[in-house]
């Protein structure tokens, strides 16, 4: 569970329509209404990446009036479910997948069989992605792949599909570039 | 020798931290050693302030050779560089060495569209801060642009599938990798490929510099680098490389080379050798606590050249391929591989010699939230305290950490906590490091010994785990 204590708050007067806070958005909770951005704040996980882009210095990030938890409980989801999924992913459960939230890959795979379709929903969900997102995303696209679901990447790039990993690696370029420990690290990150 | 306190080089204003009343070296008892006293054989360098006008003439030398007759008046060139090389020793050399790399291309190939792309990781301030401190417009007008890893991307194929480089390092007909040889973050790389690393990263949209921390091994991820860089799309734009060389003592020139896979094993001999030293030597500290004060993320700032985020690791041989982690994170997953999970509810995130940390000023956006969680974790000053409370990639710290009024209160606490009076600080040093007296006789009572088994055992082991043979390559 993690616990959002901010809020992102938009300076209309300010606000040029630019939309580069709705794209960078991990949760989708910024969309434009009237050339404006509005914060949703059922969704806002205050990951502060409106605040950091506003060209216009538009974004406030205010404490919230209440503390909003986010976050799923693996075990209202059937335990065996999870880990076939997470060992389908070659993840181990309790692997924590985001270095921010400190989020289990069990978490965010008991979101994904829950249904949730797309990365927004698992930030809004977990909160991962909120921090860094540099960590996190790959490992999040992985588990999506491996739970079959067919993701459609925005129409602006707010993310792109890739879930690429070590076990997509063909052989023979496992075999070509044997100083890489690509086999090495395989064997070493799940086994 | 132990000295008094050396000036740490100056910080960049930014909006991501407040200035701190008081740097760490004005601290009662603050000594310094300098790092040739420590290892002699480490090549001096130029601090802040020294050398402007001889990297000019190093990068006009570097360049000389360099065929640029593919580049002609027409064409458009984007001189690609990162947020990091502006902080090494003030950032007024790697900003010379740019200017340069522009006055020299233009010379020599009539071309004017030459542009400059500043990537930072997180967002555009950090970028933007950049291009007005260090007045870039005044040389590249309005063609200087910042980059950061949520910008739009472009799909490169590589050998292993598709990945997304940031398209607005690639909307040129050639590029110029202009960069530094400093090894930062070397617990994630493992100076495997130093001079490609920022295609993975500096270069890359966040997706793909995600898939070379979550979903490849730490030291496979270097591969990500390599198969974005020898990708047909980049090394049909790819012009060559131009990096200034760092040792631990200073900055000691440019060099820049067509072919990266030279320019990077020459490199990394230098980088093992020289780094290799002060991580070692910093292995063996048996306690400190570790005062943060720099303009950086917490993690980059440096002591005698190597940043936090190697002490944080160093009870790993982070060089050293035959171990296959060198970070806690991938630590704990190889344990849960090997069904070791009696050790991993043992396992701390932290090098146990790393008794306490105070953050004097350093910049959030990187997780480092497992540090309050194993050690005593100090945050001097209010808005200080503030910032790290408003931070989405440590939303535990303030919850664990303590807080300060006044550095000297928060370095008493420390040592209170820890009960060590051993201090480093990490106030971006090269060419010296600020430390407490006690600490001082330490390192320079250890130092020789170090520098012996790095001469003598590690480094030959090193350099033949990166495929380069010790005899040739250190004898020459």
């Amino acid at each position: 569970m993690k616990s959002v204590n901010f809020l992102s708050q938009i300076d209309e007067i300010k606000c040029t329509g630019c939309k580069k806070c709705e794209t960078i958005c991990p949760s989708a909770a910024i969309c434009m209404s009237d050339n404006k951005a509005q914060v949703d704040e059922g969704k806002c996980v205050a990951c502060t990446k409106c605040w950091n882009i506003c060209p216009e210095e538009a974004v406030t990030m205010l404490p919230r009036k209440e503390e909003m938890m986010v976050g799923v409980e693996p075990e209202e989801v059937n335990s065996e479910e999870i880990e076939s999924l997470c060992a389908k992913a070659h993840l181990y459960p309790d692997q924590f997948i985001c270095a921010c939230t400190l989020t289990p890959a069990k978490e965010v795979a008991a979101a994904i069989i829950k249904g949730a379709k797309s990365p927004e929903e698992i930030t809004a969900l977990t909160g991962v992605r909120s921090g860094c997102a540099i960590y996190c995303m790959a490992p999040v696209l992985r588990l999506f792949k491996a739970h079959g679901v067919s993701l459609h990447p925005p129409d602006n790039h707010r993310w792109y599909n890739v879930s690429l990993s070590l076990w997509d690696v063909p052989e023979e370029v496992v075999q070509k570039y044997p100083n890489y420990y690509l086999r090495e690290d395989k064997k070493e990150l799940y086994k | 020798m132990i000295l008094p306190a050396e000036k740490p080089s100056d910080i960049m204003p930014s909006s991501n931290c407040p200035t701190a009343d008081m740097r760490a070296a004005d601290l009662i008892g603050t000594v310094s050693v300098k790092t040739k006293d420590l290892f002699p054989e480490i090549k001096q360098g130029y601090l802040q302030g020294e050398g402007i006008s001889e990297i000019r003439e190093a990068t006009e030398k570097a360049l000389a050779d360099i065929q640029m007759d593919s580049i002609n008046q027409n064409h458009t060139v984007n001189i690609l560089c990162s947020e990091h090389g502006f902080y090494l020793l003030g950032g007024e050399h790697y900003c010379e060495m740019l200017k340069t790399i522009k006055d020299v291309v233009q010379q020599r190939t009539g071309c004017k569209k030459i542009r400059l792309r500043v990537a930072a990781g997180m967002g555009s301030r950090e970028s933007n801060e950049v291009i007005r401190h260090f007045r870039l417009t005044e040389t590249f007008g309005k063609r200087v642009r910042s980059m950061n890893a949520f910008d739009k991307g472009i799909p490169i194929e590589t050998e292993i599938g598709t990945l997304y480089g940031l398209a607005g390092a690639y909307d040129a007909d050639w590029i110029i990798h202009a960069f530094h040889d400093e090894p930062r973050d070397l617990y994630f790389y493992r100076m495997i490929d130093r001079a490609i690393k920022a295609f993975a990263m500096s270069y890359a949209r966040f997706e793909t510099r995600s898939v070379y921390h979550g979903n490849f091994g730490n030291r496979s991820g270097a591969f990500i680098q390599r198969a974005i860089f020898d990708s047909p799309f980049v090394q049909k734009k790819f012009a060559f490389g131009c990096f200034l060389r760092m040792t631990p003592s200073g900055i000691t020139g440019v060099d820049a080379d067509s072919d990266l896979y030279r320019l990077g094993k020459d490199m990394t001999v230098d980088l093992l050798r020289d780094y290799g030293k002060i991580l070692q030597l910093f292995s063996k500290i048996e306690e400190c606590t570790a005062v943060l004060d720099g303009g950086r993320y917490a993690y980059y700032l440096h002591a005698g050249g190597i940043v936090f985020g190697a002490l944080e690791n160093a009870e790993y041989d982070a060089f050293d391929l035959s171990q296959p982690a060198a970070l806690a994170y991938y630590d704990l997953i190889g344990k849960l591989s090997r069904g070791e999970t009696e050790a991993m509810d043992n396992i701390m995130f932290v090098n146990p010699a790393l008794k306490a940390v105070v953050i004097n000023q350093a910049w959030p956006g990187i997780p480092m939230s497992d540090l309050p969680m194993f050690i005593p974790t100090i945050v001097v000053g209010e808005k200080q305290a503030d910032m790290w409370q408003m931070d989405a990639a440590n939303p535990s710290m303030m919850d664990l950490a303590q807080k300060a009024e006044t550095l000297e209160e928060a370095v008493t606490l420390a040592k209170q906590l820890s009960g060590t009076d051993k201090v480093l600080i990490f106030d971006g040093s090269f060419g010296y490091i600020n430390l407490s007296t006690s600490l001082a006789e330490e390192l320079l009572q250890k130092a020789p010994a170090i520098n012996q088994k790095v001469n003598e055992e590690l480094l030959p082991l090193w350099l033949r785990q990166r495929g380069i043979d010790p005899d040739i390559a250190v004898m020459g």
